[in-house]
C-alpha cells in the first residue's frame, strides 16, 4: 500500500477541459471516493490515476514516486471496472492469477495466492468456473479478487455497484468496506451514487465540469457545502431566490423577509434542507423564522414524510418529518406555519 | 378429460402452424440449394468416375477411379494443386497479418467517420476484377508506371516482369480479399469489451502480452471464420490467375473450367472439381484445429 497524490492534473481535448486542475493527496489506506454527475471528470482522472489516460498537465505519484508518464502496466494498481471487465475465456483461477503471472511468481505460489485471495471474497471452490457460469454479484467479487491479488498499491473502482441490483449493492458496500479496512487498501472510487458515496467514503470529493467542488468528510459536505452545487447535489435541499439586503437579512423573490446568516449584500440563494424546518397547525414560537403556507403535494415515503408548502407564489419549501404516531400530518390544500431557526438556512451569494 | 383435449388440440394446431411457418420460412433457400448446388455435384461426381476417349472425345458410361490416378501421377497437375495451395496459403496469412490491425483500429475508433472508413475498405469490391486486371496492367505492366519509373530513376536496365507472374496473382487476390478478412475479424473485434483489454494492462500485461493471451483468444472465431472464408476464396479463385497470371500461370479453377470447356473432357473436369473440393476442405479443416488446439494449451 501507498499514498498517492495528484498534483495539478488536467486533461483537456481541444478547448474543452474534462479535467481542470485536480490535486488531491490521498492517505496510506484511505478510502476516497470522486462523487459527481455524469461527465464531471471523476472517471478521466482515474483513468490517469491507471494510466489509461495520459494528462495533459500535473503528475500523479503514487508512494511517493513520479508515474504520470509509466504505462498502466507497469504500474501497481488494481482496477475493478463497471462492466467487471472478466477475461471471459479463462477460468476464475485463471483470472486472479493472471496479474501473478505477469509478476513472473512461481506456480505454487500463485495457486497458493488464488486460494487465499479466492477465500477473501468467500468464493472458494469457485476456481473452476467460468465467468459467465457466476451470477452478477459473484462476478463483481471475483473481479475484485483479481484486482487484490496482485496487492496493489492502490485500489481504484470504477462505479463497481452500479450493475448489481438495489439489495445486493447495499452488501457489497460493507463486504467491500470492511475489506479495505481489513487490508488496509488506499482506494479511489467513483460513484454518481450520492448513499453509496456517503456510506463507504472516508472522504470524499465533489466534482463538475472538469473542477473539484470541495472535499471533505460526509458532514463537511453536507453540514458546510462549499458552494450552490455541492449543496444542491449532496442531500436534498430547497433553494429559495432572491437577495440579501444585509449580513442576516434576505428578502426572497416572493416578497418573504427572512432571517439568515451572513451572506453579502446582493442576489444569492437561500439553501436549506427540507428536514431543518418544522411544520404546524399555528406560528411557531422561539424560531427566527416562522411563515404560514398552504400544502401543495404530500410525498408519503414510509419513515418519511415529505411536505411541499406554498409559502408565496414565487416561494415553495420542501418539508420533510418523520413519521411519529400521533405527529402532526398535514394534507394537501390545508394552511400550515412553516419555521426553522436563522442557522439551518445556509445563504449562497450568486 | 373432454376439458383437457380441447386446449390440446388448440396447441397441437398451433405446432402445426408454427411448423408450416418454419418450413415456408427455410423451405426456398434448401429448395435452391438441393437443385441448384447438390444435384448437379452430385452428377459431376457421377461423371468424374467415367471413361473418356480423347479421339473421338466421347463421354463413355464407367466406374472408375482412372481421372483421379490420372491427376495424382502427373506431375503436371500435381504442381498446380500445389500452386494454389501455396497461393492460398499465402493469401490468407497475409490477409489475417495486414486485416487484424486493421480491423481492430476500425473496430475501435471513436471517429465520426467510421462509416466511411468501412466503406473504403469495401470499395475495392466495387471493382470488378477484369476492370482491375486492366488497371493494373497500367501499372505494373512493362510499359507501365512502376516499370517507367524504376528506369527513368536508373535503378533497373530492363522492365521488371510483374505481370503475369504469380505474385501478380497474389497480390490480387489478396487485395479481393482483405475486404473479407477485415471485415469479419472487425465484427467480433467489436464484441470484445475494451475493458478486457485495459484489465490486462492494469494487471500487468505489456501490449504484446495483452494481445496473445486476451485479444487474440477472444477474436479467435473471428480469426478462424475470416481465414476459413479468405482460404476457400483464393483456393477458388478464377478471374484473378486467369487475368493476371496471364497464359502460363495455372490454377485449379481455370484448369477446371479448361477441361470442360476447351478439352470437352468432363469426366477429368470433374475429377479435378472434386479433388480442388476435397482438398479446400480437408486443408480448412485440418488449419482449424490447430488453431484452436493452440488456442486450448
Amino acid at each position: 500500500m501507498a499514498d498517492l497524490a495528484l498534483n495539478g492534473l488536467s486533461k483537456h481535448y481541444g478547448d474543452f477541459y474534462a479535467v481542470r486542475d485536480v490535486s488531491l493527496a490521498i492517505a496510506d489506506g484511505e478510502f476516497l471516493v470522486l462523487l459527481g454527475p455524469s461527465g464531471c471528470g471523476k472517471t478521466t482522472t482515474l483513468r490517469m490515476v491507471a494510466g489509461f489516460i495520459e494528462p495533459s498537465a500535473g503528475e500523479v505519484r503514487l508512494g511517493g514516486q513520479d508515474v504520470t508518464l509509466l504505462p498502466p502496466w507497469k504500474r501497481n494498481a488494481g482496477m475493478v471496472f463497471q462492466s467487471y471487465a472478466l477475461f471471459p475465456h479463462m477460468t476464475v483461477a485463471q483470472n486472479v492469477a493472471f496479474g501473478l503471472e505477469m509478476r513472473k511468481l512461481g506456480r505454487v505460489d500463485i495457486d497458493q495466492r488464488v486460494e487465499e485471495t479466492l477465500a477473501l471474497v468467500r468464493l472458494d471452490g469457485f476456481g473452476g468456473r467460468l465467468p459467465r457460469q457466476l451470477s452478477g454479484g459473484q462476478q463483481q467479487r471475483v473481479a475484485l479478487a483479481r484486482a487484490l491479488a496482485i496487492r496493489p498499491d492502490v485500489l481504484l473502482l470504477d462505479e463497481p455497484l452500479s450493475n448489481l441490483d438495489a439489495k445486493l449493492r447495499q452488501e457489497v458496500r460493507i463486504e467491500i468496506r470492511e475489506l479495505q479496512r481489513q487490508l488496509g487498501l488506499t482506494t479511489v472510487m467513483v460513484t454518481h451514487d450520492q448513499e453509496e458515496a456517503l456510506t463507504m467514503a472516508d472522504r470524499l470529493v465533489v466534482m463538475n465540469e472538469g473542477a473539484v467542488r470541495q472535499v471533505g468528510t460526509q458532514r463537511d459536505l453536507y453540514e458546510r457545502p462549499a458552494d450552490r452545487f455541492v449543496a444542491g447535489f449532496v442531500g436534498r435541499t430547497t433553494f429559495l431566490g432572491g437577495t440579501v439586503k444585509a449580513p442576516g437579512r434576505f428578502r426572497s423573490d416572493g416578497g418573504l423577509a427572512l432571517a439568515c446568516t451572513g451572506g453579502r449584500p446582493g442576489r444569492a440563494v437561500l439553501s436549506l434542507r427540507p428536514e431543518r424546518a418544522m411544520v404546524g397547525r399555528a406560528a411557531l414560537s422561539g424560531l427566527d423564522n416562522s411563515l404560514p403556507g398552504t400544502v401543495e403535494f404530500v410525498s408519503y415515503l414510509g419513515a418519511l414524510i415529505d411536505i411541499h408548502v406554498r409559502l408565496s407564489p414565487k416561494d415553495r419549501l420542501v418539508v420533510q418529518i418523520a413519521n411519529r404516531d400521533g405527529g402532526f400530518t398535514p394534507e394537501v390544500g390545508q394552511p400550515v406555519h412553516v419555521g426553522w431557526p436563522a442557522s439551518a438556512g445556509q445563504i449562497f451569494n450568486e | 378429460m373432454a376439458d383437457i383435449a380441447i386446449p390440446y388440440s388448440a396447441v397441437a394446431a398451433k405446432r402445426r402452424r408454427e411448423g408450416l411457418t418454419a418450413a415456408a420460412l427455410v423451405g426456398p433457400a434448401t429448395i435452391f440449394v438441393t437443385f441448384c448446388l447438390l444435384a448437379p455435384l452430385v452428377i459431376l461426381f457421377r461423371y468424374s468416375l467415367n471413361e473418356f476417349v480423347p479421339t473421338t472425345k466421347v463421354m463413355v458410361e464407367a466406374l472408375t477411379p482412372a481421372n483421379y490416378i490420372r491427376f495424382f501421377t502427373d506431375p503436371y497437375y500435381t504442381a498446380i494443386l500445389a500452386t494454389t495451395v501455396r497461393v492460398a496459403v499465402l493469401v490468407t496469412a497475409v490477409c489475417l497479418l495486414l486485416g487484424f490491425p486493421l480491423a481492430y483500429v476500425v473496430a475501435r475508433t471513436q471517429s465520426r467517420f467510421k462509416h466511411l472508413l468501412i466503406i473504403s475498405i469495401i470499395l475495392p469490391l466495387f471493382v470488378g476484377n477484369a476492370v482491375r486486371a486492366a488497371g493494373w496492367m497500367t501499372i505494373f505492366g512493362t510499359k507501365g508506371a512502376v516499370n517507367a519509373t524504376l528506369l527513368w530513376l536508373g535503378l533497373i536496365d530492363a522492365p521488371l516482369q510483374i505481370m503475369f507472374t504469380e505474385t501478380a496473382v497474389i497480390i490480387g487476390i489478396i487485395a479481393v480479399n482483405l475486404p473479407f478478412m477485415v471485415l469479419t475479424l472487425q465484427s467480433v473485434i467489436e464484441g470484445i469489451d475494451r475493458a478486457v483489454e485495459e484489465a490486462a494492462f492494469s494487471l500487468g500485461a505489456p501490449p504484446g502480452t495483452m494481445f496473445r493471451r486476451v485479444l487474440w483468444p477472444l477474436a479467435l472465431p473471428g480469426i478462424v471464420a475470416g481465414t476459413i472464408l479468405t482460404f476457400i476464396l483464393a483456393m477458388n479463385a478464377y478471374a484473378t490467375p486467369f487475368l493476371l497470371g496471364g497464359p502460363r500461370f495455372k490454377m485449379m479453377a481455370p484448369l477446371v473450367y479448361d477441361q470442360f470447356t476447351k478439352q470437352a473432357n468432363w469426366p477429368f473436369g470433374g475429377s479435378i472439381a472434386f479433388i480442388l473440393m476435397t482438398v479446400t476442405l480437408l486443408l480448412t479443416v485440418a488449419a482449424n484445429l490447430l488453431l484452436q488446439r493452440r488456442a486450448a494449451r
